[in-house]
């Protein structure tokens, strides 16, 4: 009975997929939506690439839309064409401009050839209907010629342009980074109309988190990560230092954790030639600070079992505090919200036990947060400017009201 | 093997019918969620919510007796056990929700505990009443609070010998019940509404609610230094 059903299958299988010519290109396809990340935004509770999550921008929720080949509300009456120029340059068939929410602006350095084989991959999902509502942003963002004129300010469209004088796995890095992987859209700040602040890779707040410095800066970036940890990293979400959480965590989940080793090389290759840029700390402030000696008090008490007292952490299971770059970014969102709400790192298949860290918030009144957070940026070598309760307290609505 | 397949096999049957028909399977990560605590809920002192006025000052003059103050530290009133003995009197101890409590009673050994029809808080309620009126009866009218503390003592001392006798209530059993709960109150965490300031904490040196000494062991033969924490932190935590 099972030997039938095998042979069923291998004789319907080439049928059905006759006719979508080329089986390589769609795996290909496959793997560059991997890339990209597509499905992280794109998929809702209507199913995966199906759309409608709500997409988070300081000019209000976005919904991602169906990718699904449905003629009616997904992408099933798009051509090759039409899905290239809105990866290219923003615009839907009809002429509709796209919020940069989806990350054309990145995008744009993507091959045709690449995005012809995504567009492929898309069409061999299964057509959900699934209508999105795509008018959610108050005016005037919800006029979108807008995005005409914020596209002169904002948006260089172009194929990405390899440099004869780096290696072809530089080149191949900065294709994935500037490219599909659209990772300065976290990790440069943006301005206050949603476009590149001038401080390229030097990271940003991000719906409660704070994206940190990519550059080689050592104590901000990932100065004093090797290639083989960035490798880790984003293949297992973990490395001896750090583990990804937050925004970081899908990004892992759904894209990295899937990617091949020659291209997670290529990409930690191009980020380690980043020239280092941070902004400068202020001095460590003294251990006798009032904020200081409370915060030691606090991080004594609740965080030494397993960040250690010389914040040394415990390799591979709790994150080293003395020298992480989290810890020392400008912001401290991602501190503040780690501590009130707890946090889960990410599970992979090469890193599977995603250990947590529980929730202080019932236990710590937004000056003691700030206190302990002051604390573990001024001790053990690390410098970074003081916390504040104002921002515990923010961070504290935020997560009542979207603990996500 | 088959006889050992069959007991396997029979095993696993047993087995399979002890598991409640509740239990989750548990795939990929372990269940988590943001935000997640427990936290029993914090006794603020306030008015008596179990005793009425003349019990609370029994139970107060009692647990002075019971961990009188001294150069050490407060005694059982100032450390707040009747506090901690009311809120939990009002509370599941009280009427032993915890505990299943349908007949029939057996009179039980003291080493099985509390084998009684009576919950805690009926216990409470009885007993106050019968110390009351042996007091009365013995003291020209005076209730506990109002004797001295020599006489306090003999009474209590009575209590313990099982010699204090009232109609109303077992005064030996009760005596046991006091010395447990006042106890309790004096070493629980103070978030429970005795213990205050950890004061039973430092006389005994306890560390609170730490739970990783590894480093502590790892330089063996030294004075341990840190002071005690509680649920509620410790008051290096303000500033």
């Amino acid at each position: 009975m099972r030997a039938l059903l095998l042979l069923a299958l291998l004789l319907a299988a080439p049928r059905a997929m006759a006719d979508s010519a080329d089986i390589t290109k769609i795996l290909r396809g496959r793997y560059l939506a991997t890339v990209g990340d597509c499905i992280a935004c794109h998929t809702g509770p209507n199913g995966q690439y199906a759309g409608g999550r709500g997409i988070e921008t300081p000019f209000g929720l976005i919904n991602a839309p169906n990718l699904t080949p449905d003629s009616d509300t997904g992408i099933g009456q798009w051509s090759e064409a039409d899905f290239a120029r809105a990866m290219h340059e923003g615009v839907r068939p009809n002429g509709d401009r796209l919020y940069p929410a989806f990350p054309y602006p990145w995008y744009t350095k993507v091959t045709r050839e690449d995005t012809d084989a995504i567009f492929a991959f898309l069409r061999t999902l299964p057509a959900v209907r699934n209508t999105v509502d795509r008018d959610t942003l108050p005016f005037p963002f919800s006029v979108r010629t807008v995005m005409r004129g914020w596209n002169l300010l904002f948006f260089s469209p172009g194929y990405y342009e390899p440099r004869a004088d780096r290696s072809a796995e530089w080149n191949r890095g900065a294709y994935l980074v500037e490219g599909l992987g659209h990772c300065s859209a976290c990790h440069t700040a943006r301005n206050a109309l949603g476009g590149d602040s001038s401080a390229a890779w030097q990271g940003g707040p991000l719906q409660g988190w704070f994206a940190p410095n990519l550059t080689n800066d050592a104590r901000q970036g990932v100065g004093n990560w090797s290639v083989e940890d960035i490798v880790a990293y984003l293949r297992t979400g973990a490395n001896a230092r750090s583990r990804a959480s937050g925004p970081m965590a899908e990004v892992v989940g759904y894209s990295t954790s899937l990617m091949n080793e020659a291209d997670l090389r290529a990409i930690a290759v191009y980020l380690k030639d980043l020239p280092a840029a941070a902004p400068t700390p202020p001095a460590a402030l003294a251990t006798s600070d009032p904020a200081m000696r409370t915060g030691e008090a606090l991080y004594v008490d609740n965080c030494m079992a397993c960040h250690r007292r010389d914040g040394q952490g415990v390799e591979g299971i709790f994150p080293i505090l003395a020298g992480s770059q989290v810890v020392q970014q400008p912001g401290t969102d991602t501190l503040m919200r780690i501590i009130i709400s707890g946090v889960r790192s990410v599970a992979t298949d090469g890193a599977p036990t995603s250990p947590g860290m529980p929730a202080f918030g019932w236990r710590l009144n937004d000056q003691q947060v700030a206190d302990v957070v002051t604390y573990i940026r001024n001790s053990w070598g690390n410098q970074a400017p003081a916390a504040s309760a104002a921002d515990a307290t923010r961070l504290r609505g935020l997560v009542a009201a979207a603990p996500h | 093997m088959p006889s050992t397949r069959r007991r396997l096999l029979a095993a696993s049957a047993l087995f399979g019918l002890a598991i409640p028909a509740t239990a989750r399977t548990l795939k990929e990560a372990l269940p988590w969620s943001p935000n997640e605590a427990y936290p029993p809920e914090r006794v603020v002192p306030g008015p008596w919510v179990f005793f009425t006025a003349g019990e609370a000052a029994t139970v107060e003059a009692i647990a002075d007796r019971v961990i009188p103050a001294d150069e050490l530290g407060p005694g059982g009133k100032e450390a707040g056990c009747a506090v901690f003995i009311d809120r939990q009197l009002a509370g599941p101890y009280g009427t032993s929700a915890w505990l299943y409590m349908r007949p029939p009673f057996a009179r039980g050994t003291p080493s099985q505990g509390l084998q009684d029809e009576d919950p805690p808080a009926v216990q409470y309620r009885k007993g106050l009443g019968a110390l009351t009126s042996y007091c009365t009866g013995r003291y020209g009218g005076r209730r506990f609070e109002a004797l001295t503390p020599q006489q306090q003592d003999e009474v209590l001392t009575a209590m313990e010998k099982g010699e204090a006798k009232d109609p109303g209530a077992d005064l030996r059993g009760f005596f046991e019940q006091l010395l447990n709960n006042m106890t309790e109150g004096f070493f629980a965490d103070p978030i429970y509404g005795g213990n205050k300031d950890m004061c039973g904490w430092r006389l005994l040196g306890f560390p609170g609610t730490r739970y990783d000494y590894r480093e502590v062991i790892a330089a063996p033969n030294q004075k341990y230094t840190l002071p005690p924490v509680a649920l509620t932190g410790r008051p290096e935590w303000m500033r």
